[in-house]
């Protein structure tokens, strides 16, 4: 009885989407985090009799046809890259992207990887790193002494240094693009790298045309919204229940049949 | 005699099928823009010659008549992802793919390395002037209700939405996706709108569908009753025309 397989491969696409969903509501609280979503597609049907078949030689044709689908599968987990809400912390080094792009990290592997989590600090040497201490491309080094920071939409980042009155630029930051960023490859740590999906980096300076501006004293929060996150668990329990009934359905059925007095 | 059990058997064959259908219409509750079928059922009447010459004894068994799918709109949920496109109306989405074009109203879309706006599979989604593809400099893209794609004020294209005289005679293929294996004429469809950052949900109705299994379920068994008392009636038959006349 295809039924029962049907309602298994039902079983196991909503519990893919209980994983996703428990995933966006455990990073409710992650700085930089976009949701996930798990995309179900239809599988292949058995055509049992082609819909436009002919079924005369007067060219009659079958209106319908008797197709029978052969259940669900997760096609892909697609991430929704919109904008989280700024959240105002008052630190100088916490930076928030404001429409397209990423930051830059350097991995201690050498590779350069990508986030939109914008909470830095400086190191030991004065350089601006990522909350694990890596450093942020391109390399900005704050001179001792520094009294404030300031770092403005554009990238730019000025530092007032011991007893002088007027700021000085000691870096520029930068932004990278991508054509796709739904596809880069999510590493942890709100880290991602490049990928075939993705696309080539394109780097830029915030505020040009096609990137967003840096709020310096501000971090974004997750794009996670959590009413509709839990409204989504319940309607996936109730679609896992509903396919757990066919599976009973189906049992009570074979019951039916396996006991028939002969 | 055992015409009742043939004919028992014939929709019980029937019942399994329906199953199956509700089965798989329940596992799509939550596949963005799939539409439940239902099994149509046919009398197929033959009759079979009474022994001595009477009159023929009428017999109808079950057959299946074909699928139906109800074209009902799903309901519209809000994403809020750019490139996720509902229809509102009539018709569907053209994905040109390897092997030739499917229709879909799933409109969960994104970008290629290129830009180009594909499906989730990476197949290109048709627009009425060739592929259509997005400047990620240009920023956000906005998606009109009648399909046409801009990015800073620009036109960048349209979205293709067709739509066919007989839905039904459009033959599933999965992945969300219909074949024209009929070769209808595909028309530009007049009545849709786009609405961009929605998603059009399954139409399966779970009450319905959770009562169809508990119908499903009673019929199956109320026919594997008659066939029981059927073999009974034969059975009894048997042991009373082979009695020996006792003396």
């Amino acid at each position: 009885m295809q039924a029962l397989r049907t309602a298994a491969t039902g079983m196991a696409a909503q519990q893919l989407n209980v994983e996703v969903i428990s995933n966006n509501i455990a990073n409710m609280n992650t700085v930089g985090f976009k949701r996930q979503s798990a995309v179900f597609e239809d599988l292949l049907y058995q055509t049992l009799e082609q819909p436009g078949a002919q079924s005369s030689d007067q060219g009659n044709v079958v209106p319908t046809g008797v197709q029978i689908g052969a259940g669900v599968k997760a096609g892909s987990v697609y991430r929704i890259t919109g904008q989280g809400t700024m959240t105002n912390t008052g630190n100088a080094f916490d930076l928030a992207i404001n429409g397209q792009g990423y930051f830059q990290v350097l991995l201690p592997s050498g590779e350069t990887a990508y986030t939109r989590a914008g909470n830095f600090s400086t190191n030991d040497q004065g350089q601006i790193v990522t909350a694990d201490g890596y450093l942020v491309q391109p390399t900005i080094s704050i001179p001792a002494n520094t009294t404030n920071v300031t770092i403005s939409q554009t990238g730019q980042v000025q530092a007032t240094v011991g007893g002088a009155t007027a700021p000085t630029v000691v870096g520029q930051l930068t932004l990278a693009t991508f054509f796709n960023d739904a596809g880069l490859d999510a590493q942890g740590n709100n880290l991602f790298k490049e990928s075939a999906a993705s696309g080539a980096a394109t780097v830029g300076n915030p505020g040009n045309p096609g990137f967003g501006i840096v709020e310096q004293g501000y971090t974004e929060a997750s794009n996670v919204d959590p009413v509709s996150e839990i409204t989504n668990l319940i309607v996936a329990q109730r679609a896992y229940e509903m396919n757990s009934k066919v599976v009973t359905t189906a049992d009570q059925m074979l019951s039916t049949a396996s006991n028939t007095k002969t | 005699m055992d015409n009742a059990i043939y004919v028992g058997l014939s929709r019980q064959i029937i019942l399994e099928r329906e199953l199956d259908i509700a089965a798989n219409n329940l596992a799509n509750v939550d596949t963005a823009g799939f539409k439940f079928e239902e099994m149509i059922n046919n009398a197929d009447p033959t009759s079979t010659p009474a022994p001595g010459g009477g009159a023929p004894t009428p017999v109808t068994f079950v057959a299946d008549g074909g699928v139906a799918r109800n074209f009902t709109q799903g309901s519209l949920i809000q994403t809020g992802a750019m490139l996720d496109v509902a229809i509102d109306g009539r018709g569907f989405f053209q994905i040109n793919t390897a092997n030739g074009p499917r229709y879909t109203r799933d409109g969960r879309f994104k970008t290629d390395p290129s830009g180009k706006i594909v499906n989730q599979d990476g197949d290109s989604v048709a627009g009425s002037g060739g592929d259509i593809v997005l400047d990620p400099k240009k920023g956000i893209a906005t998606i009109s209700p009648n399909g046409v794609i801009s990015q800073n004020g620009e036109t960048v294209g349209k979205l293709s939405v067709v739509d066919f005289d007989s839905l039904s005679a459009l033959s599933k293929v999965g992945a969300n996706q219909y074949e024209n294996a009929s070769n209808l004429t595909p028309q530009t469809s007049t009545t849709a709108q786009m609405r961009q950052g929605m998603l059009e949900t399954s139409n399966v109705e779970p009450v319905r569908q959770i009562t169809r299994l508990i119908e499903i379920n009673r019929a199956y068994d109320a026919i594997s009753t008659m066939m029981d008392t059927t073999a009974q009636l034969s059975s009894s038959a048997v042991q009373r025309l082979g009695a020996v006349n006792p003396t």
